[in-house]
């Protein structure tokens, strides 16, 4: 059912290594145990894999010269970009070599009057917004990792961000992709005129968020947004989480569509006041809400004021507001610094992203904080409150197996209380490893089998990222027996 | 004709297990406002009716989303939203339509950077596939990422994958204030140029469409927003305000004409023009998809020549031997788009 069984021996490796070898030349094909520990997990560390080699192409044609060996050799493998996915989706779960993007990192195009960029699939996120800053356009699209993340990653997640709230995820700024599939044959998915050919299915937008599952795309052409004039930022912290939420209900409820709607809990904020991310929030705020308005001044002008009176309406304990350009990083440097932050708590961080519809945030919220308790793991929260992506975030001691193991368990019971709650277990970072014993929490037996169906299409013989987003009959059998869950991953973690 | 009527996902998902077992394609059916955009199925094919899956199951203006069956008419679910000072960006509140038809038909592609389209706002959806099965893809909250968007795919398929019987769509607050405007009438070059320079202006349009008739070409759409920031924006373009947004769509040809419906880049849009007889009527929308009415001679003039503008097209309304002819996909996509027929209907029911 899965899709992810693969039917296939593997070969010796020595010689599939020599041919790839000779495609690539060695210093682009790792295969040396110490140096493939780069390659072991990306931010989701509870899952580590090494693989058995890393290819580092630089072209379409290379990528496709290689996937064609592979196919032919029957060797399964696994697309990655800068490792920065937090739900193990570049990590292998079984034998594969690891197809490294990073260097495919070239902005091919960039067409003003149309609005659209040709960009390799190893370009960071914020790159392209800076090679494109001084026509006064940007992506739109920003991730919290966007400094290092590559847009090839986002679109394998369908990535979102802060200000997807207004702007969308990943899947509506792609226009069309350049795909190599697992057996070597290139595909044109949309194209620059648009994303789905006339009497055409939608094929670029089921590849986004397909998670490496379906093939490689090696050219990505992405739609470009024209700056906003103005921009003006606004925080108020509260003297507790409920009012907090209450006042973006409001924000939303006039209908104001804010460009970005974000929430800190009070620790978070003591963890960034206490870390280089400084940014002077308001430390006995239970929390604060960041608001980010964009467009003409008159139109910014009137929002404000209307953002101002909900805050004073709700009770803000302090209000703030950045007009001045210079001023807005500040503001948004706590945020932004959050997860860094968290670094100063433990030395491993799980960062989950259920959604919950934006009116059981307040429910969500609670239930998260006796989760915790029950489990006694040590819980934050940052989230986009417009769309209801949470972030419970649990800090813990990654060396400390029982801990991990309460870790695990109190991620799954979150997972579950968004899905109670109408939500989705996963917001932005995908299923990967992490919630593939989640899935049947969300989908039934039928839904993974079309799901499934629709894989087979793309990848025929399961050899392009096995063992990611659908699970197997097992899995789905175990969902409701959890300790063997817990086991199960622990287990994965015993190969280290 | 053979219909069948159904009013719940199990009555469709036992109708097309009929369908299956008798060996009989199905067509599957809304309104049929929107057949123009359709082949005429199979004489032999058994009419599957969805109307009767009409109902707003859920509607909730906090949390900016609602559910639908397909069968709900276009104009009472805008109705529903006004009441409650919500919109669904790619509902026309005139569309006489049903909901699963607009998303199934797509009629307008990809919107303008400013507006919405079926596209963007599907969160996920219930389905049948031909043999009956019964499935979900997505979720019903704003943002979810968890497994493959199969919903995706009943977005512009025409009802030849599998039926929806419940959408979740993504609304958002109605704008306070709308205005319709036109330019006056221009050459092409000059409502080429209007038209990147509207869609580079950072607040788009809600609709924009650049229009192509014999008395010449203009620019027209839709601005939202607030009273003055749209005042505003009407001088800086220098825009007239009108009664009337304009239309979507060219009037359905003469028996002698076709209709191509096909997607363009901004900027090739006056090579498009060029390619075009002078009297033809074109009609490009912000987002890139255009329609022209053609003779058939012209069509294949034109489709020999939009690979050179990077630009794709199909014949939508013409004589049933060249319905749905397109510009050829590459090899690879065309693959994927049969291996997904296949897979999702691998009896060749639907029509």
């Amino acid at each position: 059912m899965s899709g992810n069984s693969a039917d296939y021996a593997l070969p010796p490796m020595t010689s599939v290594v020599r041919e790839l070898e000779a495609l690539l030349g060695k210093n682009r094909t790792i295969s040396s145990r110490d140096a493939l520990l780069a390659w072991e997990c990306d931010g989701y560390t509870i899952h580590r894999q090494l693989p058995l080699c890393v290819v580092l192409p630089e072209s379409t044609a290379e990528v496709q010269s290689v996937l064609r060996l592979l196919h032919r050799r029957a060797v399964p493998f696994v697309p990655r970009g800068a490792g920065t996915c937090l739900s193990g989706g570049p990590t292998p779960v079984e034998p594969a070599v690891v197809v490294e993007l990073a260097r495919m990192d070239n902005v091919l195009s960039i067409d003003v009057d149309d609005l659209f960029a040709v960009v390799q699939p190893g370009v960071v996120n914020l790159d392209l917004t800076t090679a494109v800053k001084h026509l006064a356009l940007h992506y739109a699209p920003d991730p919290s990792s966007q400094s290092v993340c590559t847009i090839g990653g986002n679109v394998a997640e369908n990535s979102g961000g802060p200000h997807c709230f207004k702007y969308g995820m990943t899947v509506d700024h792609v226009l069309g992709l350049t795909v190599v599939l697992p057996d070597g044959q290139i595909a044109q998915l949309g194209s620059s005129a648009g994303p789905r050919p006339p009497q055409g299915f939608d094929l670029s937008g089921l590849f986004c968020g397909s998670e490496g599952t379906f093939g490689i795309a090696t050219e990505i052409t992405v739609r470009l947004s024209t700056d906003q004039p103005c921009v003006r930022t606004l925080l108020a912290s509260f003297a507790d989480m409920t009012t907090a939420c209450l006042a973006v209900s409001d924000i939303v409820g006039m209908g104001l569509v804010p460009a970005a709607l974000e929430i800190l809990d009070q620790a978070t904020i003591r963890a960034v006041e206490a870390s280089v991310y400084r940014a002077g929030y308001p430390e006995d705020a239970a929390a604060v809400l960041l608001v980010e308005l964009d467009g003409t001044a008159e139109v910014l002008h009137e929002e404000a004021q209307e953002v101002r009176e909900v805050f004073a309406r709700r009770g803000a304990l302090r209000i703030e507001e950045a007009t001045d350009p210079k001023d807005r990083p500040r503001l948004w440097k706590g945020r932004k610094g959050a997860f860094g932050a968290m670094g100063r708590l433990n030395t491993d961080l799980y960062v989950l992203d259920g959604v919950v519809p934006r009116t059981r945030l307040v429910e969500a919220l609670s239930g998260i904080a006796e989760i915790g308790k029950k489990h006694g793991v040590v819980l934050t929260n940052v989230f986009h409150a417009g769309d209801g992506n949470l972030h419970p975030n649990i800090s813990y001691d990654g060396r400390d197996a029982a801990e991990t193991a309460r870790v695990v368990a109190a991620g799954h019971d979150i997972l579950q209380l968004c899905v109670d709650l109408g939500g989705s277990i996963s917001g932005e970072h995908g299923i990967g490893t992490e919630k593939l014993d989640h899935m049947p929490l969300m989908y039934r037996p039928q839904d993974l089998e079309v799901m499934a169906r629709v894989r087979r299409v793309f990848d025929r013989d399961g050899r392009c990222n096995p063992g990611k987003v659908l699970p197997n009959r097992s899995a789905c059998a175990e969902s409701q027996k959890w300790p063997q869950m817990v086991a199960r991953v622990l287990g994965e973690e015993g190969r280290r | 004709m053979n219909v069948y009527a159904v009013t719940n996902s199990s009555e469709v998902a036992a109708a097309l297990r009929e369908c299956v077992a008798a060996s009989r394609r199905v067509h599957l059916f809304g309104r049929g406002t929107r057949n123009r955009w359709q082949a005429a199925p199979p004489a032999a094919a058994v009419t599957l009716s969805l109307r009767g899956l009409s109902s707003i199951l859920r509607l909730e203006p906090d949390d900016l989303t609602c559910s639908v069956e397909p069968g709900v008419p276009c104009q009472e679910l805008a109705m529903a939203l006004r009441q409650k000072g919500l919109e669904l960006g790619c509902l026309d509140a005139d569309d006489s339509g049903s909901i699963g038809g607009l998303y199934a038909s797509d009629p307008l592609g990809a919107p303008n950077p400013g507006a919405s389209s079926p596209r963007s706002t599907l969160l996920g959806i219930e389905g049948v596939l031909a043999e009956g099965l019964e499935f979900r893809s997505g979720a019903r909250v704003v943002k979810s990422v968890a497994g493959f968007d199969v919903h995706r795919l009943f977005v512009g398929s025409h009802g030849l994958l599998y039926a929806a019987t419940l959408l979740h769509l993504k609304l958002r607050p109605a704008p306070r204030v709308r205005a319709a405007f036109t330019t006056d009438t221009l050459d092409v070059a000059g409502a080429v140029d209007k038209f990147i320079e509207m869609r580079r202006n950072p607040t788009m349009p809600r609709r924009l469409v650049l229009v192509r008739e014999a008395s010449g070409c203009r620019v027209a759409g839709v601005f939202a927003g607030r009273a003055r920031q749209v005042a505003s924006l009407l001088q800086q373009h220098s825009l007239r305000e009108v009664d009337k947004a304009p239309q979507d769509h060219l009037q359905q040809p003469p028996a002698d004409r076709e209709l191509v419906v096909g997607i363009v880049r901004a900027s090739k849009i006056a090579a498009l023009a060029d390619i075009l007889p002078a009297a033809a009527p074109l009609l490009v929308h912000g987002g890139g998809q255009f329609e022209a009415i053609l003779t058939p001679a012209e069509v294949d003039v034109l489709f020999t020549a939009l690979p050179a503008l990077e630009a794709h097209a199909a014949i939508a309304i013409g004589a049933p031997s060249r319905v749905r002819r397109t510009t050829p996909l590459d090899q690879g996509a065309a693959r994927l788009q049969r291996d997904l027929r296949s897979a999702l209907d691998p009896h060749s029911v639907l029509a």
